[in-house]
């Protein structure tokens, strides 16, 4: 009895399915990087990741970004800022969907400066 | 720590349909499962509440699937719960695995149905229960390599926790009954090679999808997974206790028995509602060691 109810533990934890994610894998600025200029935001991900929404702040203001990107699963995501980044610290945040279903969500900080 | 999703408003209510799903999904196949199994064992009564197990569980079922889909959407749309009837995202969940996945249930569901018509209506039923175990290995990570073995033990697995999921309220009910005592002995005797079913495909299913025991102590999700670890023995525990112990006891007719054994199989309950809202957060906020 004591030797089925072992193997009975080892069975009922092992249907835990859970969901194979792609991850960020780089950015652009890096994640916690001080720059100067950014010319663009990107992310890479090592399996295709439906990027749907994504923001871009500053002390609390949004900051306009426009995606080259669509909504498509891709592994490399692209957004262009619309104004020239003045020196602070700034967030990117985005949300999606993995190709497995599984809905993602990220975000990146960077600081800039003169 | 290490493989933990951030959780907010939406992730809780997502965790919470989830296991509702879950839980409906499994009464609904263990019902069918025990009216088909004990239909000459069990008192005409016992069979009738197996059914309506089914059928009550089914709906629930599909409603929730219907809720899903719309939590879904408003988590990936960024949008907050307005996401949740935006056809756009709702269209990409579509597409998404989830989709596929809630073809094979909702059909699965509404098969299930079908066991009140007579005869004919308990093998559409006990198709439709494939379906919704089907349907499990249709996301997550079932989807990974070899896929064909991974279905496979997972849709056994899963027959077979239905199968002791849903005699729970049946079985309840059969201790009140003169000749219960013999259909729970029944039970308990096929119990046993469910479990050896449960053995074999988890520890086989176990050994396919993890990475390393030294990881389950490092990472979100081995945390979670022994904290349900430490809610299924305990559940093992009382199932093994009705077995040894509290079903020859009501056999014997010794007095009390059947109070015991009933306040015994509401404890089994009650570990699987914990059970299921431990899986249920595993797989919505954790990432396996081996996909980390």
């Amino acid at each position: 009895m004591i030797k089925q109810t072992l193997l009975g533990l080892a069975v009922i934890i092992a249907p835990v399915l859970a969901f194979a994610h792609s991850k960020s894998e780089a950015t652009t600025p890096a994640n916690g990087a001080t720059v100067t200029e950014v010319p663009e935001l990107s992310m890479r991900f090592d399996d295709p990741m439906r990027i749907i929404s994504v923001t871009l702040t500053s002390s609390d203001r949004d900051v306009e970004i426009e995606r080259e990107t669509g909504m498509d699963p891709a592994t490399e995501f692209r957004a262009l800022p619309l104004e020239e980044l003045t020196p602070g610290s700034y967030r990117f945040d985005w949300r999606g969907m993995a190709s497995d279903g599984h809905p993602m969500q990220g975000s990146f900080s960077f600081t800039v400066t003169e | 720590m290490t493989g933990l999703a951030p959780i907010d408003g939406l992730v809780v209510l997502a965790i919470l349909a989830k296991a509702i799903g879950y839980g409906a999904a499994l009464l609904a196949m263990g019902g069918v499962l025990f009216s088909v199994v004990f239909s000459q064992h069990a008192e005409a009564s016992v069979i009738r509440l197996a059914r309506k197990l089914a059928v009550g569980a089914a709906l629930v079922g599909l409603a929730v699937l219907a809720i899903r889909f719309g939590i879904r959407a408003a988590r990936i749309s960024g949008m907050g719960i307005e996401g949740a009837t935006d056809p756009m995202m709702l269209g990409f969940v579509w597409d998404s695995p989830l989709g596929t996945a809630a073809i094979w249930r909702g059909i699965g569901e509404l098969a299930i149905v079908a066991i009140l018509v007579p005869r004919i209506g308990q093998w559409i039923a006990l198709a439709g229960s494939v379906a919704i175990a089907i349907s499990f290995a249709q996301v997550g990570h079932a989807l990974g390599e070899p896929r064909a073995a991974l279905a496979v033990l997972l849709v056994l697995h899963l027959l077979a926790a239905a199968f002791w999921v849903g005699a729970l309220i049946p079985l309840r009910r059969a201790a009140l009954i003169s000749d219960g005592a013999e259909l729970l002995h029944h039970f308990g005797k096929l119990a046993a090679g469910g479990v050896a079913a449960l053995v074999l495909a988890g520890t086989s299913l176990a050994w396919l999808l993890s990475g390393s025991t030294i990881a389950l102590f490092g990472t979100a999700y081995g945390l979670a997974l022994l904290v349900k670890v430490a809610i299924v023995a305990v559940l093992l525990g009382f199932a093994a206790w009705n077995k040894v112990r509290l079903v020859p006891a009501l056999r014997a007719e010794k007095p009390g028995a059947t109070h015991a054994l009933r306040r015994s199989i509401s404890m089994e309950m009650l570990a699987v509602v914990l059970i299921l809202l431990a899986t249920a957060t595993i797989t919505s906020v954790t990432t396996p060691p081996i996909n980390l």
